[in-house]
């Protein structure tokens, strides 16, 4: 009888030891999402690939998932736990300031994100922004250099704006506040940002002026012209990984962000534009570019 | 519940009835894809398969053709058409010229099979009777074949027509007109209520027009003929007819 009780007492002390080390320390699986464009789902594979070297079990499903609507919608309920942001948009989306300076929207992030209980990583010190890009010819026939130049003319052009501009600050709000451009006024096409359906769009002038991402590729290879932001309304836009403190909690904080930090800062502005061209351009694999990337890097042993 | 409320309010409010974005103009939009495609589908399906089963040449062609076609998902043939019809009309050519030929794509099967198979389920004693009193081909075909079939090849055209006014609304995604906007834009922008009064708008427009179907058919069946007594009864959801292979 006595015997018993010593087992049953061990087992129970073994159990509680047991809860205690999955409740802190252990790997639980990480939900990731990404935007829909292809920058967005290398560098989310990016930080999946690093996690799953360090034995943390990824779920992708998440990847790739839409808008930023859509993927808050998606880390704020939990049905992801991490996504990578883009900190100066997502925290203007937020209610939040914005700045050209990456330090201070980190933080402003940081603020508006403490309520939804999600913690902000280090951030990339590559940058990709909301840009608006014309053909030459555009540019030629309007004498466009500068978005200010496109006030008079928007009217007359045809846009191809992102399917979440009309309601965005930082995309109908900006172009109203800083430009005098009304989007209610505007012939727009709307169509997914930084896709694959806005370069189409915009190779084959069904619209004039598209909204794409400075990094994106197909801005070069074609030879568009990418207008700049003159009364700087667009935010800087590094990438830091994003993620609920609910998860984080059932981890260890720390070697999480000891594992992510380090490869957010490799990630500089020239990596973006390489990793987002091999997938967008190249139409490499994605999960074989991010690979060959962290084993470029050290992050990964290098492929066999 | 909330949701429910929002939008029974969306769908309420005047000002998203009017305008080039509002209901009434994408409704329209939406009409006209669909009956543009229908047109273009009827003209082929029905040309095709009436003659073939008036003939028998060239079924088991066609009908495979027209299987293969229901094996491809519209949004692949409209992304597969884009930078075709992109390059002839930079404006139509991107934002409705795919989703016609998607659905063109969608609604042919359908139309084909049943007007292949009603027709060449006509009883043969009837048909040759038709011939024996003097009929010529095309008054077989007018006078016996088609009314018999009727119901059948009605069938295949309802069919077809509901599938297309459920699947217009992938026009939206590239950036095309429609009820579809309202699905791609809410979603985006996480706007549900506005997400789900492109729903109900669609579902909607599925049941009048499915409703003026069941109506029309049977106003023009011919007294006598029903499609319990002719031929085998068509599986209306996939547009095949049971039995076809026998």
């Amino acid at each position: 009888m006595r015997k018993f009780r010593m087992l049953a007492l061990g087992a129970s002390v073994l159990v509680l030891f047991g809860a205690c080390s999955t409740g802190g320390g252990g790997k639980p699986t990480l939900k990731i999402g990404s935007d829909g464009f292809d920058e967005a789902r290398v560098v989310a594979e990016v930080y999946a690939q690093v996690l799953e070297k360090n034995g943390y079990t990824v779920d992708r499903a998440g990847i790739g998932l839409g808008t930023r609507d859509a993927t808050n919608a998606a880390l704020f309920s939990g049905q992801i736990d991490m996504k990578p942001e883009y900190i100066g948009s997502g925290a203007a989306k937020l209610g939040g300031q914005k700045t050209s300076d990456p330090a201070k929207n980190q933080q402003e992030l940081q603020r508006v994100l403490n309520d939804k209980a999600i913690t902000v990583f280090g951030y990339t010190p590559g940058e990709d922004t909301n840009a608006l890009v014309v053909k030459k010819a555009t540019a030629d026939q309007y004498h466009l250099s500068k978005w200010s130049d496109l006030t008079p003319i928007a009217t007359q052009l045809k846009w191809g704006l992102a399917t979440d501009c009309k309601t965005s600050p930082v995309c109908a709000g900006a172009l109203k506040d800083a430009y005098g451009i009304d989007y209610a006024q505007l012939q727009v096409t709307p169509l997914d940002a930084c896709s694959a359906d806005m370069d189409s769009a915009l190779q084959n002038d069904t619209v004039q002026v598209a909204e794409l991402c400075s990094t994106g590729p197909e801005i070069l290879v074609n030879g568009w012209v990418l207008l700049e932001d003159d009364k700087k309304t667009q935010p800087a836009d590094a990438i830091a990984p994003i993620i609920r403190n609910d998860w984080l909690a059932k981890t260890d904080k720390a070697a999480v962000q000891g594992i992510l930090d380090p490869v957010s800062a490799k990630i500089d502005t020239a990596t973006l534009a390489d990793l987002y061209k091999q997938v967008s351009v190249d139409k490499k694999d994605i999960k074989d570019v991010a690979r060959a990337w962290l084993s470029a890097q050290g992050f990964l042993p290098a492929a066999s | 519940m909330d949701l429910v409320v929002a939008i029974a309010r969306w769908l309420s409010d005047p000002a998203h009835w009017q305008g080039t974005e509002g209901i009434a103009a994408r409704l329209g939009e939406h009409l006209l894809l669909a009956a543009a495609a229908l047109a273009i589908a009827g003209v082929i399906g029905l040309g095709a398969g009436i003659r073939i089963g008036h003939t028998g040449r060239g079924a088991n062609v066609a009908v495979n053709l027209a299987n293969l076609g229901r094996a491809l998902p519209t949004l692949a043939v409209m992304a597969i058409v884009v930078p075709i019809t992109a390059g002839i009309d930079s404006e139509l050519g991107f934002k409705v010229y795919p989703a016609i030929i998607g659905l063109v794509v969608l609604a042919v099967p359908p139309i084909l099979v049943n007007a292949y198979t009603g027709i060449s389920g006509v009883d043969r004693d009837m048909v040759e009777a038709g011939r024996a009193a003097g009929m010529t081909e095309g008054q077989v075909l007018r006078s016996v074949e088609l009314p018999l079939a009727a119901p059948v090849i009605f069938t295949g055209l309802r069919s077809a027509t509901s599938q297309v006014i459920a699947t217009a609304t992938l026009a939206a995604i590239f950036g095309g007109p429609g009820l579809g906007r309202f699905l791609v834009d809410g979603y985006a922008q996480l706007d549900y209520p506005q997400m789900w009064a492109g729903v109900i708008l669609v579902a909607a427009l599925f049941a009048v027009v499915e409703l003026a179907f069941a109506l029309l058919q049977r106003a023009i069946t011919s007294p006598g003929v029903n499609s319990g007594y002719v031929l085998a009864s068509p599986d209306h959801r996939s547009g095949t007819v049971r039995g076809e292979a026998a």
